[in-house]
Formats: C-alpha cells, structure tokens, sequence
C-alpha cells in the first residue's frame, strides 16, 4: 500500500469518478501483468492503465519479489485487497471535500 | 498527532485545522488539512491573488501575446517579470508589461472606451503580434466594465487579431489557485479546437502545466525530441497561443503540474477522449518513471531505456557527487502546493535528504493527500501558512535550507537561514537529469555558503 500510495498520482485525481476508473483500470492490469497475463490494450483508456499498470508491476518486481511468488489465487487476493483499501483511503473515506463537486 | 494548533495561533483557533503533524500509522482518511479556503482574518497569509495565478502563473508565459490587464498600473507591474520563463523568440513575453493604466475617473466614468483604445495602441505599436490576452482587475470588475465586448468589437474591426479574454480578478477567489481554474476552464471552451495543427509525428502530446522556468521546457522538449514525439503544444512555457489552440488533436495529456492546468487535461479527456497522464518531472527516479509510462502508452520502450541510459550516465554521478554531501540535511518546501509532492520523496531518494516541513499556499487538499502519502513522519504539513507560524515552525524542526518564494524568502533571510527560490528557482532548470543535479547544487551551495553567518555579525564588534 505504501508503494502505491507514494508512486502512483492516478489514484488522487481531483474526482471520485475519475480516481474510481484509474485505480481499477490499473489495478486488475497489475493482477493480469502480475500472473503473466497478456492485456487486451484496445483504447486509449487501456494503454494508459497499461502504462501506469507496467511501471507499477517493474516496482513490485524490484521491491516486493515475494510477490511474484505466491499462487496465483492468492495473488489475485492480494490486488483485490489492494484495489478495496486504496478505494477506502481515496474516494469511500477520504476527508477530501471536492472530490463529489459536479464538473471540474 | 491529529491537527496542531501551533503557539502563535491561539487567538486564531481555526487554524489547528491547517496544520498538521504525521505519525507513524495515520493516513489521509483520518487527518487532512483544510485547504483552498478563505484565509482567516488576522493571519498574515503570503498567498497571491486570483489575478495573479490566471496571468503570471499561466497566460504571461505565452512568448507571442500581448498581456492587457484592464486596471491600475500595479496589477500589471507587480505580475511582470517576477517569474523567469525565457522563450525562444527572445523573451518577448518578458520584456514589456501592458496596462489601460485605470485612474478614479475611469472607475467613476467606466473604462471600456479606454481599454478598447489600449488594445489598438498595443497593437499598432507591435504591429507582428497578433494575439492578446486580456484580465480584468478589481476595480474594472467592481465598476462592471464588459471586456469580452470590447474584445468581440475589436475583433470585428481587425480579423487578423484573436484576443482571449480572462475575467478573474483578484477577489473571485480565495487565492491564486483560482485564476488557474478560469483560465483552464475558459481556454478549454472559447479557444481550443480553433486551429488544426500540423501533425508530423505518429506520436502526439500535450505537455500540460510546465511553465519553463529557466528552461525547463528546453529540456523536457529536448527528450521529446529524442523520441520522436511531436509536442502539439505546451501548456504554457514557450507555447505560441495558437499552439494552445491546437490541443483537442493529442493523443495523450502529459501532465506535470496537476494543480495549475489539471482542469484543462480532465476537460480534454471529456471533450475530446484524450487520456491524461500524471507525471513528476523532478528527480532521477520519478523522471525516468514518467518517460517509461509515455514509453509504454506509445510502445517505443527502447527509445525511452536508451535515452534514460544516455541521462543517467551523464548526469548521475554528479547527482551522487551532491548526495554524498547533502545526506541528512534539513529541508522545508514552502512553494504553492505541487512542488511539495514532487520533490519530498525524490529528494529524500536521490539526494538523502530530510523534508521536515511543508507549507502549501494554493494545495487544495488532492495536494495534501498526496504530500502526506509522500512525506515523513514527524514532518510538519501547513496549509496557508503564516508568518507567525514559520517562525515557530522554524524553531521546531530547525531546517538547514528553505526552499520558497521571495516573499517568504525575505523572512527567511533575515533570520540566517539559507533560503533558495523554490518558485523561479535560483540557477535552473530544475526539471529532468539535469534540472535534478542544478537543484542539488543550489542546495549543496546555500548550506555551505559563509554569507548567512556573516551576515549576522555585528561588523564594528568582528572589526
């Protein structure tokens, strides 16, 4: 949590809407990278979750190389995990007053 | 610790809630400071106006506008030259300030005949620049001066000229922070998709809220370069106005500075599907990951890795030769609000640097979530500080060097402490491989400087 939370600007864009898309657009990206998966990158919405998705697995790789280890189910948990806490700390429990203002 | 109420507050209450000191454990869902308010009466806020933020943060940098602010001579001299953004045309941008000059009788008489005769006099007397920006001020907005009909009328007179005008003055908000939102907002819908820009590349960028201070543009752009990417336009250092125009035909919105242009990335996203892309321009580590994301967006990850390679073997042992020498200092970031998230780590990484205090004049609090997710424990975070509050601040954390703007840095001068412009910096550019190790070296030549003690002494008692 606390890579992601120092390494990654997409997760504190300014609306809930926006940080809801990004964390699980790249997130479930890192799961599918993670297990060796292949993305489908069809939008441009995809190649940029890839592009944030990428650099964040290179990190955990580099950082956290247990992680890479463990069955994929239990991987799978872990980004699942992953994608509910850093919902809670941005958008569901966060104290930031503007994130549900219509319009930017 | 939940929110301080620091010793010099205490007639001023409120202003625990602005303050806050991180422990181990705590995150942003349980303290977050209050931001992007009104300052309280009796604070003495160093916050700029909302004219300020729409004219000398973002539309003064445009190196081929005339910039008109519709009011007292002041509001334009004081928003001139006071931030360093070369351009490539030989800084036009910086070499004249613009004003209708409003007097009392103006403001009793209305000024809209003198602005519309303000703007034909700039434009005869620079008759190769086409393009205008035009702000109103306090007064012409209180007096309800219509400067868009002016502008739509001197159109009609002369169609070679295009003029954008920003209605922003300083009071509309409750600091500069506001003036970047108009003029995002008003630029995104009056101007772009105006021009078509020539494509020549088949990778195509914004690069988004990067002002070009002492070259940072140079050097982002000459990576661009490096890669093939065409940069339609950059909003706004060394940008032409109809570059801005030509925005809706990017591929992707790189984005350095959030707080100040992140508006129009989000309203280009909406409007026209371009994705945005979040990125530090600032320090090794963080540098190198926004120019592997770009990469990966556009699949020319060789491209990227060859030109980090290049960079990293020309610059990084200078970097270490600094690091070497820095580790374990003292620092306080007191800037606007972005720069405090995009250097506390990148100077604690690459340079083995403490932040110990961070003062944010226009964060709102999306800034703070990310400075506190990037910050020490026991750093002290303050919104809209006071300078009260830095002087106590100060005592408590004991910093070895300030970076901050001149008007804090005048404070910070007079008590001895080496202070460097994190604004306009002191020698950059700070941004890129290169801009990293300028920084470091500004850093490394305050803290050894002799001048802060001497300037202490007495001299007939040293004599």
């Amino acid at each position: 949590m606390e890579m992601i939370q120092q390494r990654c600007l997409w997760q504190f864009v300014s609306r809930a809407h926006d940080r809801e898309e990004n964390i699980d657009g790249v997130l479930t990206l890192v799961g599918i990278l993670l297990t060796g998966g292949s993305p489908k990158l069809e939008t441009p919405m995809d190649r940029l979750h890839y592009a944030n998705a990428n650099n964040l697995v290179s990190e955990i790789k580099t950082d956290l190389p247990w992680l890479g280890h463990l069955p994929k189910d239990d991987l799978f948990a872990v980004v699942t995990g992953a994608i509910k806490r850093i919902h809670e700390i941005t958008v569901k429990k966060s104290k930031n007053g503007e994130l549900f203002i219509p319009g930017y | 610790m939940p929110m301080k109420l620091l010793d010099c507050d205490t007639v001023i209450p409120e202003r625990e809630q602005h303050v806050y000191i991180k422990e181990a454990g705590e995150d942003t869902t349980q303290f977050l400071p209050v931001s992007n308010a009104a300052t309280i009466p009796g604070t003495l806020s160093e916050r700029g106006c909302a004219f300020c933020g729409a004219k000398l943060v973002i539309g003064g940098v445009l190196k081929d506008t005339i910039q008109m602010i519709h009011g007292p001579f002041g509001c334009s001299y004081d928003t001139w030259h006071t931030k360093r953004y070369p351009s490539d045309n030989g800084n036009f941008q910086l070499k004249y300030a613009w004003s209708t000059n409003v007097k009392e009788k103006n403001v009793v008489f209305g000024a809209e005949k003198l602005l519309k005769q303000s703007i034909l006099e700039a434009f005869d007397a620079m008759p190769t620049i086409k393009r205008m920006f035009i702000y109103t001020t306090c007064s012409t907005a209180l007096i309800g001066d219509d400067p868009k009909a002016v502008a739509k009328a001197v159109i009609a007179e002369r169609p070679d000229v295009d003029i954008f005008v920003v209605e922003c003055p300083g009071f509309a908000g409750v600091s500069q922070s506001k003036g970047h939102h108009v003029l995002n907002m008003g630029w995104i819908h009056e101007k772009v998709g105006q021009v078509e820009p020539k494509i020549t590349s088949p990778y195509t960028i914004n690069f988004i809220g990067d002002y070009n201070i002492q070259g940072d543009t140079d050097v982002l752009q000459r990576y661009w370069h490096k890669l093939g990417i065409q940069v339609l336009a950059h909003f706004t250092g060394n940008a032409t106005y109809d570059e801005c125009r030509g925005m809706h035909r990017a591929q992707l919105n790189v984005v350095n500075c959030a707080r100040s242009a992140g508006y129009i990335a989000n309203e280009l996203h909406k409007k026209y599907g371009i994705p945005r892309l979040d990125i530090d321009s600032w320090g090794f580590s963080y540098m190198a990951t926004g120019l592997r994301k770009v990469g990966d967006f556009f699949g020319i990850q060789d491209k990227v890795e060859e030109l980090i390679e290049e960079e990293e073997d020309k610059w990084k042992p200078k970097l270490d030769w600094y690091k070497e020498r820095l580790k374990g200092k003292k620092m306080a970031i007191w800037t606007g609000g972005p720069r405090l998230w995009h250097w506390t780590r990148a100077v604690e990484d690459d340079l083995g640097v403490q932040v110990v205090a961070m003062a944010s004049k226009f964060g709102h609090q999306e800034d703070f979530e990310k400075v506190i997710a990037r910050g020490r424990e026991g750093t002290v975070y303050i919104d809209d500080g006071n300078e009260l509050e830095f002087f106590e601040v100060i005592d408590m954390v004991k910093p070895d060097v300030i970076f901050t703007g001149p008007r804090v840095g005048e404070l910070v001068k007079k008590l001895h402490i080496p202070y460097v412009n994190g604004h306009a910096y002191h020698n950059g550019p700070y941004m890129g491989f290169e801009g990293f190790v300028n920084l470091a070296r500004d850093f490394y030549n305050a803290v050894n400087s002799p001048l802060w003690a001497l300037a202490g002494q007495n001299i007939q008692e040293v004599q």
